[in-house]
């Protein structure tokens, strides 16, 4: 919304000492934020009034000519095409370096041969109209030498406020409203609006024919007052009103929709003139099912019968409070017009307006609640207006004003006291009781400590209703920055720990300290083409209604797809690197966690996973199996055992024989494993990709629910430890070896592997596998011959179960 | 004996004299000091001898074999300096490569959040972010028709509910949250909630359709809005230095009243007015308020008995202007050259 200065100043006198800036910073300290202040001659920079010297033929150009003018501080010789151009006239001149509203950079140039040190210019170069006839002759009023803003009075100030940041402030939306504010604000005074409303006795009652007008659906129409006007003569508005407009970026019409704008720039209330000629009767009704109207920006609409429109005893002839109808346009030759002014339910406004996507400057004002006082007010300001306009026009109807319920007036009790521990320090009662009269509330009565408080009718739609409400009042007036800030005195209490947030704190160290691993934030939102890369079923994906693109319309269920365009985008600055993620992931199921609190209904289901990512060139899926170990001994204990077995629920991104389930303390808790090399051509991946997903909430619980664990006395006798090697089939899994070996002997206490080996020198289908075996006993120093023999025994086991061949060294 | 340990000595001493790198020092040490080398030997033919003269000898020998050592390590020691020096070798070179990981910079905006407010006593809070209308919207005295619904352009879920209506989102704040935990945790309370929020609207440098928030609320008996004041000022002063002063103006939210928008001084130009404050001096940073008491209610809590203040603001923003980063897009991109920096 764009506000002028000069506007304001017609109700609010503001001294030549406060300054444009200062009110805007004293609007955005006291009301509401001042986005921009925008100087209205700033367009017109550099460009002067100059006065026709000398005029003569152009020698090689017929159409042109060379024109000396002057300037005041110097004479300009200038080439022009204008035919319309005289000795003597003044006209404006454009110096070297101005920059014309239609994008043009004055520069020095040679025409024909013919020095051109600026240009005279046309109405429609300045951006003041179409007229392109000839150069613009301006009036006696021109001073040569003077700028052109000055010569067109562009002297307003525009201020620039985002409508968005008034949505509880309906009754800001307009020039009155913000003029009540600055007065409030710099306690000047406020020009009553009655002050602008002068209409002759009579005026309003000086016709006797009735309007016929019916309110049908009486629970979204709260006022309607219309009047009917003749001997209309649609023409252009005066300088005044086109000005006016123009200064707002409002863009003029004819007199009576300028006018109708205007109005509802000034005080707020959205106005609508309708054409009378075909309107016998007004019914204002539910629009029928599919009902279909063409508005006044040529389109046709279909209504539902939840919308509102104005009708005629035919046809609809505009959307209430939105738009109007082709059908009852003002055209040029419109005489006699009906003008509403109407107080609609907001909510319903804007649920026609979400609807058809249509936002106005009649529903954004009335989708705030719009105080129903506003519509005689705005009724008579018109017709105050169009009388000085066109003075010939003529009352042709009775006022007609449907107001079955006027609001009831809003009291509040406001305790002084109440009101100094919700500020947290006393304001003058004085300045209270001024602040609150200063933007319109009245105090009917004050009590000892009490006082009570009637909200005016402008703030009362939404805004004020309660005694929190008054604090603001208070509070903004009086200025945040007097008050001193002060901690509040709390009762000690240690607060819950959120263990969850420092395990995911703890994950995230280790991965990016000791795995040099980097944190990625992708997006939750996923896309088909992208799962279809992955061959994931996306059927149960959870679908956003209204995607901002068809990459990101589905909820992720898995880090996967996120992950792997983190390599993607990476690969071709780096070889050897890895991603991790941490967040939620959404699933088509009933969750947890209430939808509200009224039934039992459920969020669907959201869970964290650890996704993390490894690519380069040798033993990723061992690397990431490292990684993964590293990790959960270190957020359980170093003797948690993390056991990555053999999956069975195997994704279609993955390696059938390269995947893994990640087991901790007999709890599946995730998968690890190497990506298809399809796969990785899909994305069109450079080198190979392993990938481990966790499933954060289980690894949670795990951690939460680790047993304690005791301290083991250090081992008072020494381990012998003895080494064995052997050749086993391949297939024979380390696992179950490992398993069987440490299961064997109670004496065994350790075994580690330190060498396979697979390749020319064994069979095919072979491998070689090289333990350590530590041997220990809590109470006695071991023999060698004790040792020998359940190793002697242990390879006769392993043999037996395993067909293993024992390897020398 | 004694003649055979002094000759022993002496030959030692010649050989010694003749080392000058390691092969020569190995060589010396194969003759002398090894285990079959002439100095075990000696010590060895000692058990031929008689009980007095093993005694007396022994000691000796001992003695005898400590000195050669010493002399030995020191020959080797000053072998190794010439050595080091004879090759030159550059100390600047670069040490073993160790990779390193990075985190995202707003995990670690928001860790410094959390350590500040858990420090004073606050509770740490996560909530869904998928959610539903009713807590987003409707219990943050946010109805259906208000207007206010537009400032936050929202994401619905297609999952309607058995009237066939839509009433799941991602959740446009974390403030949603505020409103389960005082369900969960009743009054008093002080938590934090940090976390990722989602507006429908087209990316660029300035704007992202998934961002960071962290949120606090305190509700007690009496808590006022110096109180508030108070604790932004903590904010400001830890995230852009003890000297960060603090400005307040209106600003609806329908959750609170009254409503705030909290700036303070540039970090940058210490108020004078700069790029990145747009020449106003001051850097709007954060939402705040008194809790609504509405929203107290909608919460449980009885607003006669206690009151609330609130703020948030966007971990996104925080970390652009400490680490002066002009593009949002950023944090979601992946991209290592970013990352890589933090």
């Amino acid at each position: 919304m764009y506000i002028s200065l000069n506007w304001l100043k017609n109700f609010v006198k503001i001294p030549a000492k406060i300054k444009p800036t200062t009110i805007a910073e004293e609007l955005s300290t006291h009301t509401v934020e001042v986005e921009n202040l925008i100087k209205q001659s700033a367009q017109f920079d550099k460009i002067v009034v100059g006065q026709v010297l000398e005029l003569e033929k152009h020698p090689n150009a017929d159409r042109l000519h060379l024109v000396v003018v002057d300037v005041k501080d110097t004479k300009l010789k200038i080439v022009c095409g204008a035919n319309n151009l005289k000795l003597g006239q003044k006209v404006p001149v454009s110096l070297i370096g101005a920059h014309l509203p239609t994008g043009l950079e004055i520069q020095e140039s040679i025409i024909r041969g013919e020095k051109s040190q600026g240009m005279i210019c046309a109405e429609d170069e300045l951006g003041l109209g179409r007229d392109h006839q000839g150069i613009l002759v301006l009036n006696d009023r021109a001073r040569v030498g003077e700028t052109f803003a000055h010569y067109l009075e562009a002297n307003d100030i525009i201020l620039e406020i985002d409508n968005k940041s008034l949505s509880n402030r309906p009754d800001l939306l307009n020039h009155y409203g913000l003029a009540r504010e600055i007065s409030a604000i710099f306690d000047l005074p406020l020009k009553t609006y009655d002050d602008f409303l002068k209409l002759d006795e009579g005026v309003l009652s000086s016709a006797s024919n009735k309007l016929a007008v019916k309110i049908e659906a009486s629970d979204l129409c709260l006022r309607y007052s219309a009047i009917k006007i003749d001997n209309i003569e649609i023409k252009e508005s005066p300088d005044w009103l086109k000005n006016s407009l123009i200064a707002v970026n409002q863009r003029p019409v004819n007199n009576i929709v300028d006018l109708t704008n205007y109005v509802m720039l000034e005080c707020g209330q959205p106005l609508h003139a309708f054409d009378a000629q075909k309107i016998k009767k007004i019914i204002v009704r539910r629009a029928h099912h599919q009902e279909t109207i063409k508005t006044l920006d040529d389109q046709e609409r279909v209504l539902t019968n939840k919308d509102l429109v104005i009708s005629s005893d035919l046809a609809p002839l505009a959307i209430a409070g939105l738009i109007g109808g082709q059908d009852s346009e003002i055209t040029n030759t419109t005489q006699t017009i009906i003008l509403e002014a109407a107080n609609f339910l907001a909510s319903n406004i804007r649920q026609t307006s979400q609807r058809l996507g249509l936002r106005t400057e009649a529903s954004v004002r009335f989708e705030k609640s719009l105080d129903p006082e506003l519509t005689l007010i705005a009724l008579k300001r018109f017709l105050t207006l169009l009388k000085k306009v066109s003075p010939q026009v003529k009352i042709a109807s009775t006022l007609f004003d449907y107001y079955p319920q006027p609001p009831q007036a809003i009291n509040i009790d406001l305790d002084l006291q109440w009101l100094q521990d919700k500020i947290g320090q006393e304001i003058p009662r004085k300045t209270v009781i001024n602040n609150l009269q200063r933007l319109g509330f009245i105090i009917n009565s004050e009590q000892e400590n009490i006082l009570k408080v009637t909200v005016p009718s402008w703030r009362a739609t939404k805004d004020v209703h309660i005694p929190e409400d008054l604090v603001e009042e208070v509070l903004r007036l009086y200025g945040y920055g007097q008050i001193k800030s002060q901690l509040p005195v709390l009762e000690l209490k240690l607060p819950e720990i959120n263990q969850k947030r420092l395990l995911e704190r703890k994950i995230k160290n280790i991965l990016v300290w000791s795995s040099a691993l980097n944190e990625a934030y992708n997006y939750s939102f996923v896309g088909e083409t992208q799962l279809k890369k992955l061959k994931i079923d996306f059927s149960q994906y959870l679908k956003l209604v209204n995607p901002l693109s068809s990459i990101h319309n589905l909820l992720r269920q898995s880090l996967v797809p996120g992950l792997i365009n983190n390599i993607k985008i990476n690969q071709f600055q780096e070889t050897n690197f890895g991603f991790f993620e941490l967040e939620s992931v959404f699933f088509r199921a009933p969750g947890n966690q209430l939808k509200n609190l009224e039934s039992t209904a459920t969020l669907p289901y959201q869970e964290k996973h650890l996704g993390i990512i490894l690519t380069g060139t040798d033993d990723l899926f061992f690397r990431l199996k490292g990684i993964v170990d590293n990790l959960l001994k270190n957020i359980m204990t170093p003797q948690t055992n993390c056991e990555f077995l053999p999956a069975t629920n195997i994704p279609n991104w993955a390696q059938k024989d390269l995947a893994v389930k990640i087991v901790v303390r007999g709890k599946e808790i995730g998968l690890l494993a190497l990506v298809l090399p399809e796969i990785n051509k899909n994305f069109n991946l450079k080198k190979p990709v392993a990938i481990a997903e966790i499933n954060f909430d289980l690894l949670a619980q795990l951690v939460f629910s680790l047993p304690g664990s005791d301290y083991r006395g250090i081992p008072k006798y020494p381990a012998v430890r003895r080494d064995i090697s052997f050749v086993v089939n391949s297939e024979i899994l380390y696992n179950d070896l490992r398993g069987e070996i440490i299961d064997f002997h109670p004496l065994l206490v350790n075994v580690e592997l330190f060498d396979v080996y697979q390749g020319d020198k064994l069979e095919l289908g072979k491998k070689s596998l090289a333990f350590h075996l530590s041997y220990q006993s809590s109470d006695r120093t071991l023999r060698a011959v004790e040792v020998d023999q359940v190793q002697k025994n242990l390879i006769q086991h392993l043999n037996q179960k395993f067909s293993i061949k024992l390897r020398d060294f | 004996m004694k003649d055979k340990l002094d000759q022993l000595r002496q030959e030692f001493l010649q050989d010694l004299q003749q080392v000058h790198n390691q092969t020569t020092l190995h060589e010396l040490e194969l003759k002398f000091l090894s285990r079959k080398g002439a100095l075990s030997k000696m010590l060895h033919s000692l058990k031929e001898l008689d009980l007095s003269a093993r005694q007396q000898f022994g000691k000796l020998a001992n003695n005898l074999k400590i000195e050669l050592q010493n002399k030995f390590t020191e020959k080797e020691a000053t072998l190794n300096i010439n050595q080091t020096h004879s090759q030159n070798i550059d100390p600047t070179l670069p040490g073993f490569n160790f990779p390193q990981g990075h985190f995202n910079p707003i995990t670690l905006m928001q860790n410094k959040l959390e350590d500040l407010f858990t420090s004073l006593g606050f509770m740490v809070l996560d909530g869904p972010e998928l959610e539903s209308e009713y807590f987003n919207f409707t219990a943050l005295n946010i109805p259906a028709s208000h207007p206010a619904r537009d400032m936050q352009d929202t994401f619905y879920i297609d999952y309607p509910n058995e009237h066939q209506e839509y009433d799941l989102l991602m959740r446009t704040q974390t403030s949603p949250m505020q409103i389960r935990a005082m369900q969960k945790y009743g009054a008093p309370l002080r938590a934090i909630i940090p976390g990722r929020c989602f507006r429908n609207e087209a990316t660029d440098s300035r704007h992202e359709h998934t961002f960071y928030q962290l949120e606090g609320i305190v509700i007690d008996k009496k808590i006022n809005f110096a109180h508030l004041k108070s604790f932004l000022e903590i904010v400001g002063q830890e995230m852009f230095g003890a000297k960060t002063k603090l400005r307040m103006r209106p600003k609806f939210f329908p959750f609170v009243e009254p409503g705030n928008n909290g700036e303070y001084t540039c970090f940058l130009c210490q108020g004078k007015g700069c790029r990145v404050c747009k020449y106003t001096g001051w850097l709007e940073i954060v939402g705040a308020g008194l809790v609504h008491p509405r929203v107290l209610e909608a919460g449980g809590i009885d607003p006669k008995i206690y009151s609330g203040l609130a703020f948030g603001f966007g971990l996104n923003r925080l970390a652009m202007l400490k680490y002066n980063i002009d593009d949002v897009r950023l944090f979601n991109s992946g991209d290592l050259r970013f990352l890589e920096q933090f």
